[in-house]
């Protein structure tokens, strides 16, 4: 055989220290693509079995990998502390693995206060609680207000850029501009030493992340109030043209509980890892929350961040995220690709209206989405309100649904799934049949036979496609299968009669049912995903 | 505080020694997340793992302070393995509250003497081994095309079969068989090498 011919050990070697020249690593990829004795030759020559195994566990995402922010920032700052003699010298010892902490520490103007790492733009730096993509976060105090503040420093490397000095510039003052009681406020945007930096409070409530973290899914009230809130932040941001791009519940500060939340990190921390996303094997940062435009590296607008706060809500209430792989890539994967499992699968409890929400929320296509973060805002207020007098709020259903009939599928139960596959089944099958009947009575009546037979064909594949899409909600087709069954038997008692038969009575009872056919089929092909 | 400017004075010639700032780097980057990622499996909060993980680390830059050259004691490296590993036992075997990073804890964090607990060092070495993998792929990540690293990552870590990654990259799957034999012989090298370098940490 020619394949065992061509089978050669010690090319398999050659080639696995890369000194196989181009035309022959090609020759040897081609022949990989046939052989399977080469390819396990080569697969354990390349490494043992235990190693395989080993690699795909250790380099694996988990969960503590979703904790990515802040053990990234730690492990990027490695391990910064409060001054003290000795820890000078272990600073030094660190920083050298992280040029920008190191290099934005050049930048601190000394201090006569022994306990602070130094200062820089008037404030006394007491710590480091982060480095980001575009630079270092670190703690302050602000003696003239005795106030802690947070001080988000462009990356030196960075200042030297024209287009990020300016870019930063630009978010920060755009998230200076978003004055709103639901978004961390920015005390000053300034440059010091050459180094362009913006001030917040340095908020010591505990994130969102951490609280589903602890407990798990939240109480509906609780996701409405977070969800209103944070929309409302979004709302304010979007009036000035910024968009988020990172909505996650770790950027969510829940300030005295859930009764004041606060939206950090504006536009800033993805805006550099969003470039790097799709060069690498690891992603930095935790992708579960983009949207499927950003996961693809397409432009984002404010839509995107809805969609994030559909995924966000979707946690909320059901302690699961709603995209979820083993990977970075599997996530991006599925978030562009897939629905998320039923919300009410896993939240049985979650009324209908939210469910409908959260995937109106997650519709892959933006134009799909509600229209703004004000309308989300406003519409789950009128939800908490409800939910807490139903008495005197009626339930909120009349926001405009685009795809209703698919976010009622999605939303209900697999049982209430199945039950209306079998419904549609047969209400498809009578359908088919009826027309199938009518039309063989018609074609008696000297129809054209080509036309009939032409209805036929389209009834047949008609009631077959529905048979495989059923994506209808079961209201609209208990509806449709009703009307249908009432006309059928209709006709059927007519036929059977035949007393009132006409050809044109026939030919347009077959007419209407083959409409309504075509209409079911349009709208299968139109919501299928 | 007659002796502290003399072992600040040690410690700052030491650390001028590439040798033992190469190993200080390389052990910080290896336990650091070990060390967090255990703190959470043991029912850490992530911002207690945090502290406790700097605490670790914090006594052992003390403790660096205190090392003297000693035919006894071997080489920095193996010394620094070592005391970091005892510091991470002990740390967690221990509540939060005793990590007080006062000196009598300080002493007891690094304590050589407290009672093995063979489950607890099992599990440090496989997070320290997970480490090494993260950082040896990081190392070597630089040296492959994108299109080959994905064919290597999407199959051996994505769980993608070989026919599935030929498919979603545009590749022929002799092409994937290749690509990822490549980086596998590339990174089982990368830790064989690490392996040598750290094999008198007895890790
Ligand atoms: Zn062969």
């Amino acid at each position: 055989m020619m394949i065992q011919e061509s089978c050669n050990r010690q090319r398999i070697e050659t080639f696995l220290e890369g000194r196989l020249a181009e035309d022959e690593q090609e020759r040897f990829e081609a022949h990989l693509d046939a052989c399977s004795i080469c390819r396990n030759e080569l697969e354990s020559t390349a490494a043992g079995q235990d190693f395989w195994a080993e690699t795909s566990t250790f380099l694996q995402q988990d969960r503590l990998d979703d904790e990515s922010v802040e053990l990234r920032l730690n492990e990027a700052c490695d391990f910064t502390f409060p001054a003290t003699e000795d820890l000078g010298v272990f600073r030094g010892l660190n920083h050298t693995d992280r040029p920008e902490l190191l290099r934005v520490e050049a930048y601190f103007d000394a201090t006569d206060d022994p306990r602070m790492l130094g200062r820089f733009g008037g404030y006394e730096i007491v710590g480091v609680v982060g480095c980001g993509g575009m630079g270092v976060v670190l703690k302050g105090y602000e003696p003239a207000l005795d106030r802690y503040v947070a001080i988000k420093v462009l990356a030196p490397h960075l200042s030297t850029s024209g287009a990020a000095r300016k870019r930063f510039a630009r978010e920060a003052r755009a998230a200076a501009a978003v004055l709103h009681e639901n978004v961390v406020a920015i005390h000053r945007v300034a440059e010091a030493n050459g180094l362009p930096y913006l001030v917040m409070p340095y908020l010591a409530g505990e994130s969102l992340q951490k609280r589903l973290d602890e407990r798990g899914a939240l109480e509906l009230v609780e996701v409405l109030r977070i969800a209103r809130q944070v929309a409302a932040g979004l709302a304010a941001a979007h009036a000035q043209g910024l968009v988020h791009r990172d909505i996650k519940p770790a950027n969510v500060l829940l300030d005295n509980g859930v009764e004041r939340v606060v939206l950090t990190d504006f536009g800033l921390a993805r805006a550099a890892d969003d470039a790097s996303l799709t060069r690498s094997g690891v992603i930095a940062g935790t992708p579960q929350y983009m949207s499927p435009e950003q996961a693809r590296g397409e432009a984002v607008d404010h839509r995107s961040d809805l969609f994030s706060l559909g995924s966000m809500m979707y946690v909320m209430c059901t302690g699961r995220l709603p995209f979820r792989a083993e990977t970075a890539y599997g996530v991006l994967r599925r978030i562009s690709e897939t629905h998320p499992h039923p919300l009410r699968d896993l939240a049985p409890e979650a009324p209908l209206w939210l469910c409908d929400i959260v995937a109106r929320l997650h519709e892959k296509n933006p134009q799909d989405r509600f229209d703004s973060a004000a309308d989300v805002a406003e519409l789950l207020g009128r939800c908490l309100a409800h939910v807490q007098r139903p008495a005197d709020v009626p339930p909120p259903v009349n926001f405009s649904p685009r795809h209703n009939v698919l976010r009622l599928w999605q939303a209900a139960s697999f049982r209430r799934r199945a039950a209306v596959l079998v419904v549609t089944g047969a209400a498809c099958l009578l359908l088919a049949a009826v027309v199938l009947q009518a039309e063989a009575r018609s074609t008696k009546g000297d129809l054209m036979p080509t036309q009939s037979t032409a209805g036929a064909e389209r009834a047949t594949s008609a009631a077959g496609s529905v048979r495989r899409e059923p994506l209808m909600s079961e209201q609209m087709l208990f509806q449709e299968y009703e009307q249908v069954r009432g006309r059928a038997s209709q006709l059927e008692g007519d036929w059977k009669a035949a007393a009132t038969e006409t050809t044109d009575s026939w030919e347009e009872s077959a007419a209407d049912l083959r409409r309504r056919l075509e209409r079911l089929q349009e709208r299968v092909e139109r919501e299928a995903p | 505080m007659p002796s502290f400017p003399d072992t600040r004075y040690s410690l700052v010639a030491r650390v001028r020694d590439a040798d033992d700032h190469q190993a200080w780097r390389e052990f910080t980057a290896i336990y650091g997340p070990a060390i967090y990622r255990l703190a959470r499996k043991r029912g850490l909060q992530g911002a207690d793992a945090d502290d406790l993980t700097q605490r670790v680390f914090l006594a052992v830059s003390r403790a660096v302070g205190e090392w003297r050259p000693d035919p006894a004691r071997g080489r920095f490296r193996s010394w620094l393995a070592t005391i970091i590993r005892n510091a991470a036992i002990n740390a967690l075997t221990r509540r939060p509250p005793d990590l007080a990073a006062g000196g009598t804890a300080v002493m007891a964090l690094l304590s050589e003497q407290l009672a093995p607990d063979e489950p607890l060092q099992a599990a440090l070495r496989f997070e320290s081994r997970r480490s090494r993998f993260r950082l040896a792929a990081e190392r070597i990540r630089q040296e492959f095309s994108d299109a080959t690293w994905e064919a290597f990552f999407l199959t051996a870590v994505g769980g993608l079969s070989p026919e599935e990654a030929a498919a979603t990259l545009g590749k022929t799957v002799g092409a994937v068989y290749a690509a990822r034999g490549r980086v596998m012989h590339r990174l089982r090298q990368e830790i064989e090498r690490d392996d040598e370098s750290s094999v008198e940490e007895g890790a």
